[in-house]
């Protein structure tokens, strides 16, 4: 692969599109490898904050997000038990340039729901999350490398639901 | 059995015998199913339990100026805890008292006065009413208009080494009685700063989940359910925790240092419904003493005594009756919606004068185990929502909360101290509930 020194917003949808795909079929070591190893995945519960400022929803480096993916793939907990199902949308793509290479800025719904007995609380109703989201690319050798992912949430200052699957 | 609860619960809360919702003699200790969904239960909760005792609304760090204003619940009354200009502080129920309209919406926020929006008629800090508008205007309020004072105040409000409680009954017992043993549970937490002072950190995490408040009582102060609803922590512990920041949090990378210093030390049902896991041992204060933190833990000493400072920092959890719980470096409050909806916030804060290193730690240790996507809390409302969804099977009768009753003390002073892993701390809001919902 060359090293990429530009990023058109039809390449950033391709990036954006291939990421959701990977988070929605699961293939989430996959998903790993499209950060930089100095890379944040970071859904802050103040947006206005530095990152690590403050307590986070989720403040993974990369130690943690192998953790995050290790948990969902690799454990059984009552959260996850039966799994999530997403499904990410993405729109109003805007690519910027970057002191360390390019932020991408997009608007993502993303819908989830847990699979089972639907009659159950919890089980079979699809919880909508509504989210700006902001990823700052690095070109690489190997490719665009994501520094930080942060996601603010619309409601990151209300109360929240169930949120133990990668957004 | 379920057929004649269903006779007496026709009659909404005038009806209810809620002593017939549980079941204590020797050998037993169960909660009857109606006692977490019924509405009746609920409403008489909210008259009987809520508007009876001391609530927790805030922490003065929320309110620190003349002016300051945050809103909070009692129950499912909701309040606005304000600062006057003397700098007393005045839980007001949030309606005005003209027409209804809530007066603040904002969860925190800096006025001169309160104003509705509908009518436009101002109080003050403390609630007083300080002026109608259009008053004698055509079609206005007669000269001897007989009007509202202010704001409803809630005419008991104290606070205990900043945590702020409001009562609503006039001739409730003073904070410092209804508090009794709990106090230790403030005094050991804070007592980690050598300051004596938290202050709270960032914004807090808020949840909700579709079961019932006593669930998370019941819960966080639970030793037995660790290793069990947290056992997917418990493995991500072995694998990572070292070095994903736990820092001691959760202490040990195996289920068996875990598991031992969860059946260390003693568990408390105290009087009027609070609960405790007080677990000395747990520390090796002279380990802190030569560690990392050398100085700080020196100073924890001497401010302490010896005997006291093992308890300051070996591992302590509570639950102050009926919406405030106490673990690691947070305080979580929860209020109830409905028999079936519950809202749970959590506020980390900082041990004031402590090292900055420490302070750090503990928040990204707690940021990976709470919050929505935590690794440990999520499954506990979880289990709260899978817990109330049970109990749709009303064909059972009883939960079950025996678990060490026969090894309780009950002390002269009326406290029960248990075993560590027993439920105890879950029987103690149980026997003040049942108290509390005789009443009428």
């Amino acid at each position: 692969m060359h090293f990429p020194t530009t990023l058109t917003r039809a390449d950033a949808e391709t990036l954006l599109i291939h990421e959701a795909d990977l988070l929605d079929t699961r293939q989430l070591d996959d998903w790993l490898k499209l950060f930089a190893d100095d890379g944040l995945y970071w859904i802050p519960l103040d947006p206005a904050e530095e990152p690590g400022q403050n307590a986070a929803i989720v403040y993974d480096d990369t130690l943690r997000r192998e953790e995050r993916v290790y948990h969902l793939l690799h454990v059984d907990f009552p959260a996850q038990s039966p799994p999530s199902r997403t499904l990410h949308l993405i729109g109003n793509v805007r690519v910027q340039e970057h002191a360390q290479g390019f932020l991408v800025k997009s608007n993502q719904v993303i819908y989830e729901m847990r699979t089972g007995d639907s009659a159950q609380v919890g089980i079979g109703e699809i919880q909508p999350l509504v989210t700006m989201m902001e990823h700052i690319c690095r070109p690489t050798a190997e490719g665009m490398r994501i520094v930080r992912k942060t996601i603010m949430l619309m409601n990151h200052d209300a109360w929240l639901g169930n949120l133990t699957f990668l957004l | 059995m379920s057929a004649m609860f269903a006779r007496e619960h026709e009659g909404g809360e005038a009806g209810l015998d809620p002593s017939s919702l549980i079941w204590q003699d020797e050998r037993h200790f169960r909660v009857h199913t109606r006692a977490y969904t019924d509405q009746a239960v609920f409403d008489a909760e909210m008259a009987r339990v809520f508007s009876k005792v001391w609530v927790y609304v805030g922490h003065e760090s929320e309110i620190p100026n003349p002016g300051d204003f945050k809103t909070a619940y009692i129950g499912t009354q909701p309040v606005i805890v304000s600062r006057a200009a003397d700098g007393t502080v005045h839980v007001l129920v949030n309606r005005c008292v003209h027409r209804g309209a809530v007066i603040a919406r904002e969860t925190r926020g800096t006025v001169r006065d309160f104003t509705c929006p509908y009518h436009g008629w101002v109080f003050g800090l403390d609630g007083k009413l300080l002026a109608v508008s259009e008053r004698n205007d055509s079609g206005g309020y007669a000269p001897d208009f007989d009007a509202p004072e202010g704001l409803h105040r809630v005419p008991k409000v104290d606070a205990y080494r900043g945590l702020i409680f409001a009562n609503l009954d006039p001739d409730a017992v003073d904070l410092d009685t209804y508090l009794g043993r709990a106090k230790k549970t403030i005094d050991r937490k804070f007592g980690r700063s050598p300051a004596g002072r938290i202050a709270l950190r960032g914004k807090p995490f808020v949840m909700r989940y579709q079961g019932n408040w006593k669930f998370q009582i019941e819960n966080i102060v639970d030793a037995y359910h660790f290793l069990h609803t947290h056992k997917g922590f418990v493995a991500l512990q072995a694998k990572y925790g070292e070095s994903t920041g736990d820092y001691g949090a959760h202490k040990g990378g195996s289920a068996k240092a875990m598991r031992q210093i969860r059946f260390k030390g003693a568990s408390w049902a105290l009087r009027h419904g609070h609960a405790q896991l007080e677990n000395s041992g747990t520390a090796d204060p002279e380990a802190l003493l030569n560690g990392p933190h050398r100085a700080y833990y020196e100073a924890l000493r001497d401010i302490h005594g010896e005997e006291e400072f093992a308890f300051v920092v070996g591992r302590m959890s509570g639950t102050i009756f009926p919406n405030l719980g106490l673990i690691h470096q947070q305080i979580r409050t929860w209020r109830p919606i409905a028999p079936d909806l519950t809202e749970v916030t959590i506020y980390l804060y900082d041990l004031v004068d402590a090292p900055h290193e420490f302070n750090e730690g503990w928040m990204r240790s707690q940021e990976r185990f709470y919050g929505p996507a935590g690794h440990g809390m999520a499954d506990d409302v979880d289990i709260f929502a899978r817990n109330q969804q049970g109990l749709a099977g009303s064909a059972v009768d009883w939960l079950v909360l025996e678990r060490g009753l026969q090894t309780d003390e009950k002390l002269a002073s009326g406290d029960i101290k248990g075993l560590p892993a027993s439920e105890a701390p879950q029987r103690a809001l149980w026997l003040a509930w049942k108290q509390l919902m005789a009443r009428r």
